[in-house]
């Protein structure tokens, strides 16, 4: 028996699983029947009907806002449904707190990591649930404990480490750990990918497999088309609220998804916009400055810049350094050909720069404040007079963005964290469309963020494109550069190491330069 | 793309509940206003009224000056030792024989400084807002207490001492000084665009930068406002009791944090209001007034403090968390 099993049979024991709750592999374990739930008039779930199997990866997906979150919500126990039944092993279920969810084995990981980041990574592994001996933690059996299952999953992390020291996407596999090492018969993956490397993608892939060899039910949501295909038993599809289809993952395809998902085919959603190139607009010259290192290139009018790596590789850092955030070590910026020094922020919003950065929640958007004021911040410069901000403009210039945009919201005054990854992700680019910008650099743009807002998205570079503007593509998604870079720079190590023409090299070339191998 | 369904869960508009808060707050002082002067004669007389307005004017400029800070998700703990020690100091430049008008400038000159300070620590030296304003609420009071050489200077100019004491249209010139302070408090923090500077480095400081926010120079100036409202108070203060004295308003910073917060701001930054501070002052003020007319114990007073912030803060987290 591994190390896993042996710990989630210990807190089998502890949960006292009734007899009667065991369900045979391929046997419904969860059935929603006609559940749906509303929000004043707002019907985020129409009454939907969706059965769960014992041992099944089930795959949820759709654009942002088809209700996704609302599943969950409502299956964690978060919120109580408005109507419907749930039935768990054939008998109905209330689910209406977190506890009665998790008491009945339902556990769900988020997108975002909810662990201490102070503690120790066995700490947390064991965190609520610690081994004690006369009132006293075992503190060296506990770190033993989850050394093992974590060597036992094969994820090469160390269990004495403080869990803030890990990357996001480690902290994500000692979350997932954690829940797996719980006894758990049904868990929930929101995004679980979104942060993660590749290698780190696919230890967490090799979990869920084993998981569910083990019989617990997965559900995962993605926004990845390719994870579902790779991973998935079933898929089932939301949009707009409604569950429009579940399919065994054998008998459908991409194209069929995506027309469920958004009535749209997937050649519009890779809509590149060919514009004749302008003159140059920067150009670095041997840039360096901390986690990047001589690096060379330049954009022009009318082009797009892809620059492609693995998370740390040193792309978000040139960004943040050509934007003025970073000191600059060594290396030149020219501007229209002129060599300019970036200082900070404003003096590259002054020269024409706008960065959409890559974490919406650290570094995009006050969560905590109104839409408006999100949209508005870079350009109440611009909305005062004196002293004293016009009002009407200000509303004027919040709305504006938000109805071109397509932000779903009912007002401006919304705080920022309502919103959904891909209506958060509008706002962070209409505070830079408000702004205006001739190098507009977007970092990881499409990341937690649906395929109908991604094509919008796309949509609105062809739109800056045609304005003259001139674009950087920082991304992880290997297709999404690919398919729209003029130019792709591969960064590994901090250094940019090779550059390609658009579609002039291979998938795997341009992986193989990102890996190093 | 069907746009029809909105957002997932929509929380009512946030300046809706502000107001709502306001009017909850401007409810419970006129109610804390109609039960005194039901159950004792003395509240309604314009002598107690004027003495309520005055004892909570002071308070309610701190409070404001607080909130500027507290907004940026930081902390003043120092104002209390500014008012002490900048009472010495408009005493001593009054004894010295500079003008009136010299010394009140000289005064809240000192008050910027001291507010410079606190921002050179928290932004160049990278100190916690709560340990530098620390460190200067201790150092103040002794460099007070050193100019003073532990006593008091007391305060001969009859002009001065007679400001606290006036009215002007019937209420007092200190709860003008109140509106003074309150109006152009206003102005910045709702319908400028530093006030939305503050929200946003109170609320995420790394966004703001990005987006061309000079966060430094936003918390400079949080820190700067505070301590020259609080050297503000020390120049009233000095002129109410007509002496100059280090020790004097121990523990104001917390009746202003108090303040501060019973009026709507969030500890954690990024929520807060003018009004609100001000409300809360008066409220304050009123319950020590009130507990002194009905004879209350002032220990009393100092608890039914404490349990009115945890009460007010809790209704307040209830609605916040209700309109999620």
């Amino acid at each position: 028996m591994s190390s896993l099993e042996e710990l989630s049979h210990r807190h089998e024991d502890k949960a006292k699983l009734a007899e009667s709750d065991a369900v045979p592999r391929g046997a419904p374990i969860l059935e929603l029947r006609g559940l749906q739930k509303k929000y004043g008039l707002v019907e985020a779930l129409k009454p939907a009907t969706v059965t769960f199997l014992a041992g099944e990866i089930h795959a949820i997906v759709g654009e942002n806002g088809a209700g996704k979150s609302t599943l969950i919500k409502l299956l964690t126990g978060v919120i109580r449904r408005t109507a419907g039944e749930v039935f768990w092993c054939g008998r109905p279920v209330q689910l209406a707190t977190p506890n009665e969810a998790i008491s009945r084995g339902i556990n769900a990981v988020h997108q975002e990591v909810v662990l201490c980041p102070h503690l120790s990574v066995a700490a947390n592994m064991f965190l609520g649930d610690e081994m004690n001996r006369f009132g006293l933690m075992r503190k060296s059996a506990m770190e033993r404990a989850a050394q093992a299952v974590l060597d036992d999953l094969g994820f090469q992390l160390p269990a004495g480490a403080l869990l803030g020291s890990l990357t996001i996407g480690q902290q994500q596999l000692v979350a997932t750990a954690r829940a797996a090492m719980r006894g758990i018969r049904f868990l929930i993956f929101d995004e679980p990918t979104a942060y993660l490397t590749r290698q780190e993608s696919a230890q967490l892939f090799r979990l869920i497999r084993r998981l569910r060899d083990q019989g617990v039910t997965i559900v995962y949501i993605s926004h990845r088309m390719e994870e579902v295909f790779e991973l998935a038993d079933r898929v089932s599809v939301l949009r707009d609220g409604t569950h429009v289809g579940t399919r065994l993952i054998g008998e459908t395809n991409e194209n069929e998804l995506i027309a469920l998902m958004i009535n749209r085919s997937i050649e519009q959603i890779y809509h590149k916009e060919t514009v004749p190139p302008g003159d140059v607009i920067v150009e670095t010259r041997g840039l360096s400055g901390p986690g990047f290192e001589d690096v060379s290139l330049s954009v022009r009018a009318g082009e797009i810049v892809g620059l492609y790596g693995l998370i740390g590789a040193g792309r978000s850092e040139f960004a943040l350094g050509l934007y003025g955030r970073q000191p600059i070590s060594a290396g030149e910026i020219r501007w229209d050909g002129k060599k300019v020094v970036i200082p900070n922020e404003r003096a590259a919003m002054d020269l024409g720069i706008a960065l959409a950065p890559e974490s919406r929640r650290d570094q995009g958007l006050c969560l905590n404040l109104p839409i408006g004021l999100n949209i508005n911040l870079p350009v109440y410069r611009r909305l005062s007079s004196g002293l004293v901000i016009r009002k009407g403009d200000e509303a004027e210039n919040a709305d504006r963005q938000i109805r071109d945009l397509r932000i779903k919201t009912p007002s401006r005054r919304v705080l920022a964290s309502a919103m959904s990854g891909g209506n958060q992700q509008k706002i962070v680019i209409g505070k830079w469309l408000s702004h205006g910008a001739r190098l507009f650099i977007f970092d990881e743009p499409t990341v937690g963020v649906d395929v109908g807002t991604k094509a919008e998205i796309y949509r609105l570079f062809g739109e800056l494109l045609k304005q003259g503007a001139g674009i950087i593509l920082i991304s992880s998604y290997l297709p999404e550069v690919y398919e729209l870079s003029d130019r792709l720079h591969v960064f590994r190590g901090g250094r940019l190491v090779a550059s390609h023409n658009h579609r002039a090299a291979s998938h795997e070339d341009v992986l193989t330069q990102a890996i190093g191998i | 793309m069907s746009v029809e369904t909105t957002t997932e869960s929509a929380p009512a508009p946030r300046k809706g509940t502000n107001i709502l808060l306001g009017l909850t707050l401007l409810g419970l002082l006129l109610a804390l206003w109609l039960a005194l002067g039901l159950s004792t004669a003395a509240f309604w007389t314009p002598n107690n009224i004027s003495n309520l307005l005055r004892q909570g004017a002071m308070t309610a400029i701190l409070a404001v000056g607080q909130t500027f800070v507290i907004i940026t998700a930081g902390i003043d703990l120092s104002v209390g030792a500014i008012v002490g020690f900048t009472s010495v100091i408009i005493a001593w430049l009054l004894q010295a024989g500079v003008p009136l008008w010299a010394s009140i400038l000289l005064t809240l000159l000192i008050g910027v400084a001291i507010g410079a300070f606190h921002g050179f620590g928290i932004v160049r030296m990278g100190l916690p807002p709560f340990i530098i304003t620390l460190a200067t609420l201790t150092s103040l009071r002794g460099i007070g207490l050193l100019i003073t050489n532990g006593s008091t200077i007391s305060i001969s100019h009859e002009g001065f001492t007679n400001f606290s004491r006036a009215d002007f249209l019937g209420v007092p010139s200190l709860f003008w000084m109140v509106i003074l302070v309150a109006i152009p408090a206003f102005v910045f923090l709702h319908l400028s665009r530093f006030g939305r500077y503050l929200f946003a480095v109170g609320s995420n400081g790394e966004a703001a930068r990005l987006s061309g926010v000079n966060v430094n120079r936003t918390i400079y100036l949080a820190y700067i406002l505070s301590a020259t409202c609080a050297a503000l108070v020390g120049v009233l203060l000095a002129s109410r009791i007509g002496i100059g004295n280090a020790t004097q308003a121990e523990g104001w910073e917390l009746q202003a944090i108090a303040s501060s917060v019973i009026g709507g701001t969030s500890l954690f930054g990024a929520v807060g209001s003018v009004h609100g501070p001000l409300l809360g002052a008066f409220i304050l003020a009123t319950i020590n007034n009130g507990a002194n007319l009905l004879n209350v114990n002032s220990f009393w007073q100092r608890i039914i403090t404490g349990l009115l912030i945890i009460v007010i803060v809790y209704f307040d987290q209830l609605r916040r968390r209700g309109s999620r």
